[in-house]
């Protein structure tokens, strides 16, 4: 009787869970009407934040998530929510992490009442929200190899990467960036490039899996291989990928200034001789 | 009998949107915002407003996105034609400067719209671009009444679009209002920014004619060609 009298409200409730998946993009943000409602529900939420304080101790694991269930106070089976097993749990982070950037910018802005990062260019804030966003891999870096891996499975691939394409957009629209020109999609498609980073810190590394290391998260990856103290080397690493991108991009804009110019002096000057173009 | 009259009056301007949304605009203006004046108090009782329906943010999204698309294109248009235009007829100088004003006015608008909504420009940017000032410039070169064909042929078709759009929008209200949703006042302003710009470009459409865009040679060809192509243009722009 007292096991019933326990078990049946939770059990109702569960019955009443409805597993959605990941919404598409979120197209036209508004301002006055409600937004969406949040990513998880309340179970979901409470299941898979204590499954997530499981993570550094059992990894990201189907046992972290059974963990997680009980700590929540409710029954093992409740794992059935989550089909995709291991991956809501990465997936649950990654979204997590993505909606906490905005608090992050907030708490900074406030910090400093000087108004001194406010006036700050979106570059500098892009920098800031990034590492942010890399610190907060910070209390499950040691098992983040095993969430890269997940989220290079077949199956998981595209959501990964959409939430790779929502992170650069979030961070983006956070530092303030007004463009919406052909630059909204290099921007986006350089920051992603710049998390997930190629390159030469492919041969310090030696991951075990280099399918996971193609597909999500080189920078990422570099991180969960940095001994140096307060993720110093990252954090230069990502200075210098920013910089990078920013050179070319600079360099970029100034060869279509240039051609741009030359090409409408040319245009003028034959106006001038009287050709009529 | 006064009272009939007034509730046939007050009803009148959504039947007109409705039926031919194109129809007595002076008035709009005035009756507009006293409308919203009314509906001021009683929105806000009814807020929070409620989260706006996937199809509703899915049409708000392309339809700025196309916007957006369409300014760009009748901005670089006109910028193509004038300094071949004013050369020929140095008299059309201030009227191209108007247009051009104009347009650039409606593109910056939609630019902060899409930055403050988060809505991604069309991803052809350059294609529409290049398309742009090709159509411009070789209009132009075409001579004066063929430019002008040009200007018609895509007012028209821009004008028709936004009607579409404040008809789209209107139902879009109409449907909150019966679910008992307060409407937010983004979107009446958006409403009100689609009507104003597209006054505007029709505004254009008549200047056009004005200045002999029938007298083009193959008036008929030409611009059915540039409607066809505005046409599609605008389908792809709403999806990519």
């Amino acid at each position: 009787m007292p096991i019933t009298r326990v078990c049946t409200p939770r059990l109702r409730l569960l019955t009443s869970v409805r597993y959605c998946p990941i919404s598409r993009g979120r197209p036209y943000h508004s301002y006055e009407h409600e937004s969406d409602p949040p990513p998880f529900n309340a179970t979901e939420e409470a299941v898979l934040a204590a499954a997530l304080r499981q993570v550094p101790e059992h990894g990201f694991t189907d046992a972290s998530l059974s963990l997680g269930a009980r700590e929540a106070g409710y029954l093992d089976i409740t794992v059935n929510l989550f089909p995709r097993g291991s991956f809501d749990l990465v997936n649950y982070h990654l979204v997590t992490r993505r909606l906490a950037l905005k608090k992050a910018l907030d708490a900074q802005a406030a910090k400093d009442d000087g108004g001194s990062f406010k006036g700050q260019g979106v570059g500098t804030k892009v920098k800031f929200l990034t590492l942010e966003r890399l610190m907060a891999n910070r209390p499950i870096i040691h098992r983040w190899q095993e969430a890269l891996a997940i989220m290079a499975q077949p199956s998981c691939i595209s959501t990964s990467i959409a939430e790779l394409a929502r992170l650069s957009d979030e961070i983006w629209i956070l530092a303030g960036d007004a463009g919406v020109d052909s630059s909204w999609y290099t921007k986006r498609a350089s920051l992603s490039v710049i998390y997930s980073s190629t390159g030469e810190n492919l041969a310090h590394c030696t991951a075990p899996k280099p399918e996971a290391m193609l597909m999500s998260g080189l920078l990422e990856l570099f991180m969960t291989q940095d001994q140096s103290t307060d993720f110093a080397d990252t954090q230069k690493f990502l200075d210098r990928r920013l910089e990078d991108v920013r050179i070319v991009g600079s360099g970029i804009s100034n060869l279509k200034g240039y051609l741009d110019f030359t090409a409408h002096s040319f245009i003028n000057v034959l106006r001038s001789k009287g050709v009529r173009i | 009998m006064s009272v009939t009259m007034l509730r046939r009056r007050a009803s009148r301007p959504l039947v007109q949107e409705l039926l031919a949304p194109g129809i007595s605009w002076p008035q709009r203006s005035c009756r507009r915002a006293s409308s919203t004046a009314d509906a001021q108090p009683d929105a806000a009782a009814r807020s929070p407003k409620a989260p706006l329906r996937r199809e509703d943010r899915d049409f708000l999204d392309s339809a700025l996105r196309v916007n957006q698309a369409g300014e760009l294109a009748a901005t670089l248009i006109y910028k193509a034609q004038t300094p071949l235009l004013i050369r020929a007829h140095p008299h059309l100088s201030s009227l191209m400067r108007h247009m051009y004003d104009q347009e650039a006015g409606h593109f910056s608008t939609f630019n902060a719209l899409l930055a403050k909504h988060r809505v991604r420009p069309s991803a052809l940017y350059p294609v529409w671009q290049l398309a742009a000032t090709f159509l411009g410039w070789s209009t132009a070169m075409m001579g004066r009444e063929a430019a002008m064909a040009c200007t018609e042929a895509v007012e028209t078709e821009i004008g028709e679009h936004y009607n579409g759009q404040v008809r789209q929008l209107l139902e879009m209200t109409r449907e909150m209002e019966a679910r008992g949703e307060g409407v937010s006042e983004e979107i009446r302003h958006l409403m009100d920014t689609v009507r104003r710009i597209r006054d505007e470009e029709l505004e254009h459409l008549d200047h056009a004619v004005e200045n002999d865009a029938k007298k083009a040679n193959g008036h008929e060809i030409l611009t059915s060609v540039i409607r066809g192509g505005c046409k599609t243009a605008i389908w792809i722009s709403e999806r990519v």
